[in-house]
């Protein structure tokens, strides 16, 4: 007996270890494996790349205002790869976006957010939010001009909520408007706090998930899902693998193509730098230059009732639409109003970038 | 009726043997198969419609002859279903092997007992933190908010705004402490030299009142200045606005890149988001004609200007 199975045996007699890796590894999936079900898994996976990036990355970031830019300058320019470990953060971010926006459009398609999936869907609510923190706190980070003024406009949209609205702008700032109060806020937030709150909700995910069951394909008789059923191991395990390697040489290629590019400190004073939020916030800046959204009603209207109302949508999702229909194309309205949102974005995120240059 | 392990099993014409085990299907969640020990050998027969099951027996429809056609037990084909993790089964399924009880300790039988206990754990934690609110509270929030800062500072000298209706970029040196750290940076407000037909359309012949939060005047604006010095942030949501000579649209006006909204040269909004027109800066000239402000600024997102600074 190897030395290898010796150990796994003594822990299998203490943990049950075997039955516990059995039970990880063989989840029933009605109706087989699919590379569909896939974006869970490699939004986990980059995930975690963005925790070891992020970590290494601390050895040598300094979350002050005097040093931050500075700091971030060493990483890119000096030492040995730094600019590879940032830039990988930085593409690492769009890819966590670009992969949850795919992961929520997967099981929106599919109907997997109905009964008996409620809960999973919550907690996905949960953790689309925290992404998004993500990616507005980490943007301050550089300490350069893009960094310090997309978030002083960020923030200042917060402040338009009723009656919090000024406590939180100031909370997250640290004061009343953003200094190097809000760079030691927004560090915290970013490496602790988040990723806290990420682990926990998606743990909570996960257990959902596993207490409910997979949806399975929205198309397929009983019978079906019966002799097609594979366990999670090994041809699921096998595809989503398959699907993070794709990722780890798309966010790798675009890091050595299109490194992290740092612009001017940070200053109150802008120059020639026109501010803009990271590209997955453009299409909220353009619906603020929207006509209807103008004036301090049209603003609250624009800045925080719609993209309010939208979050309380989409968790209110399973309780309004209760019909068990998974299939796409006999759900047109839910099919429409998703095509429509998707359009809507493209269209304001290319207007945002469309007029950069007037 | 619920089967049980080692129940009899019944074909229509005798009996066959025993259930030794029962299969699921993972997906249905149901007892698909039974496997029964027959004389010779363990076999896999699915339960159908013509199965009864009472207790301890499983009578099949079909004759003992039939037997035979059924599969042999192939034990590797199958996982025990504690290795197995199907979403919900306890729920779904009734089978072996029944209720399995575990007693109360006596100590606890007494609804009352457990019930002081709970609530005194819950006491506990309840006196342990909430003296800790309001520290944890100030300790988070202190920065936050902080008395204005009425210094006058001086941004450059009247003499070399020359043209009226042209403003000019003024950029000044400014030190604010934050929390621990001190720090130098610059700063820029717009100055305009004003003709009569602005001063008009910015002051409608009344001074401008600046008042603290307590609603007292700190300072008064009188119209008879030449100059009036915009606040370099844009009133939508905080920017910093340009100036630009010709605009496809509107010609000679101020710009935001942000929200795109447009001000004439009075800091009057002509187009976009913006909710109210410029800030005007409390200002004044000193005796050798340098222009001093209060660096005050003033929330943006609002109707009307509520000072932050
Ligand atoms: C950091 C973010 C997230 C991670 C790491 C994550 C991870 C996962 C994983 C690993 C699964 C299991 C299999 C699969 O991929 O389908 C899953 C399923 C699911 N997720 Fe997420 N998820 C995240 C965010 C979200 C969001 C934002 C939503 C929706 C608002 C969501 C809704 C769901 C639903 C409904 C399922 C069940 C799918 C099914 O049964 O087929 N998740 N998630
Ligand atoms: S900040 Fe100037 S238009 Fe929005």
């Amino acid at each position: 007996m190897s030395l290898i199975n010796i150990i796994h045996n003594w822990i299998d007699e203490r943990i049950d270890l075997k039955t516990l890796q059995a039970k990880m590894l063989n989840e029933p999936m009605p109706g087989g494996s699919s590379y569909a079900y896939a974006f869970g898994s490699a939004l986990l996976f980059i995930f975690i790349m963005q925790a070891t990036t992020g970590i290494f990355l601390m050895f040598y970031y300094a979350p002050t205002a005097d040093h931050a830019w500075q700091s971030t300058q060493y990483i890119l320019k000096e030492l040995d790869y730094g600019w590879f470990i940032l830039s990988f953060h930085f593409w690492g971010a769009s890819a966590m976006v670009v992969m949850l926006v795919s992961h929520m459009l997967q099981v929106f398609i599919w109907g997997a957010y109905k009964k008996p999936r409620e809960m999973v869907w919550l907690a996905g609510i949960v953790l689309f939010l925290i992404v998004m923190g993500f990616g507005f706190t980490g943007y301050l980070l550089p300490w350069d001009q893009r960094a310090f003024w997309g978030t002083t406009v960020g923030v200042e949209i917060m402040d338009k909520a009723p009656i919090v609205g000024d406590f939180l702008a100031r909370f997250l700032r640290g004061g009343p408007t953003a200094g190097a109060q809000t760079l030691s806020r927004f560090f915290v937030i970013h490496v602790m706090i988040l990723p806290a709150a990420l682990v926990i909700m998606f743990s909570l995910h996960l257990f959902f998930f596993r207490k409910a069951g997979p949806a399975g394909p929205f198309k397929a008789t009983a019978k079906e899902l019966e002799t097609k059923m594979e366990f999670f191991f090994p041809r699921q395990v096998f595809k989503d693998i398959v699907v993070m390697a794709g990722v780890f040489v798309v966010i790798a290629g675009l890091s050595v193509l299109s490194p992290v590019e740092l612009l001017d400190e940070a200053s109150p004073e802008p120059t020639d730098y026109n501010p803009e939020p990271e590209w997955y916030f453009l299409f909220l800046f353009q619906l603020l230059r929207l006509p209807m959204f103008s004036g301090q009603l049209g603003e609250f209207l624009g800045a925080i009732a719609l993209p309010g109302l939208f979050i309380v949508l989409l968790m209110a999702l399973p309780f309004i639409n209760r019909n068990p229909e998974r299939h796409p194309l006999k759900r047109p309205f839910a099919m429409s109003a998703v095509v429509l949102l998707m359009v809507s974005i493209v269209v304001l995120t290319w207007l945002a970038i469309a007029s950069r240059s007037e | 009726m619920t089967l049980k392990i080692k129940s009899r099993v019944r074909c229509s014409d005798r009996d066959v043997g025993e259930v030794t085990r029962v299969i699921i299907d993972a997906i249905g969640k149901s007892i698909s198969h039974v496997v029964i020990q027959l004389d010779d050998s363990e076999r896999v027969v699915p339960l159908d419609g013509d199965t009864v099951i009472t207790e301890g027996l499983v009578q099949f429809g079909f004759p003992s002859s039939k037997m035979g056609q059924y599969p042999l037990l192939d034990r590797g084909n199958y996982q025990q279903v504690k290795e197995v993790e199907i979403a919900g089964l306890e729920r779904h399924l009734e089978v072996f092997p029944g209720e399995v009880l575990v007693p109360v300790p006596t100590l606890e039988r007494d609804i009352t007992r457990r019930t002081f206990f709970t609530n005194f754990t819950n006491a506990i934690g309840v006196v342990l933190a909430l003296p800790l609110v309001y520290p944890v509270l100030r300790f988070l929030t202190f920065p936050m908010y902080q008395g204005f800062d009425n210094r006058w500072i001086r941004i450059g000298n009247i003499g070399k705004i020359t043209e009226a209706d042209k403003p000019k970029l003024v950029k000044f040196q400014k030190t604010v402490k934050e929390g621990y750290l001190e720090r130098e940076f610059q700063k820029s407000h717009w100055v305009v030299k004003i003709s009569d037909a602005l001063r008009e359309e910015i002051y409608h012949g009344k001074s401008i009142e600046y008042k603290d939060s307590n609603g007292k005047v700190y300072w008064v604006n009188k119209p008879d200045n030449d100059v009036v010095v915009f606040s370099g942030k844009c009133p939508h949501l905080g920017c910093a606005y340009k100036w630009k000579e010709n605009h496809k649209r509107f010609g000679r006006v101020f710009w935001c890149p942000c929200h795109l909204s447009i001000y004439d040269s009075g800091g009057k909004v002509l187009d976009g988001p913006a909710p109210r027109r410029l800030d005007v800066l409390p200002m004044r000239i000193a005796g050798t004609g340098e222009i001093e402000i209060i660096d005050a600024e003033f929330k943006a997102g609002k109707d009307n200007m509520i000072r932050i600074i």
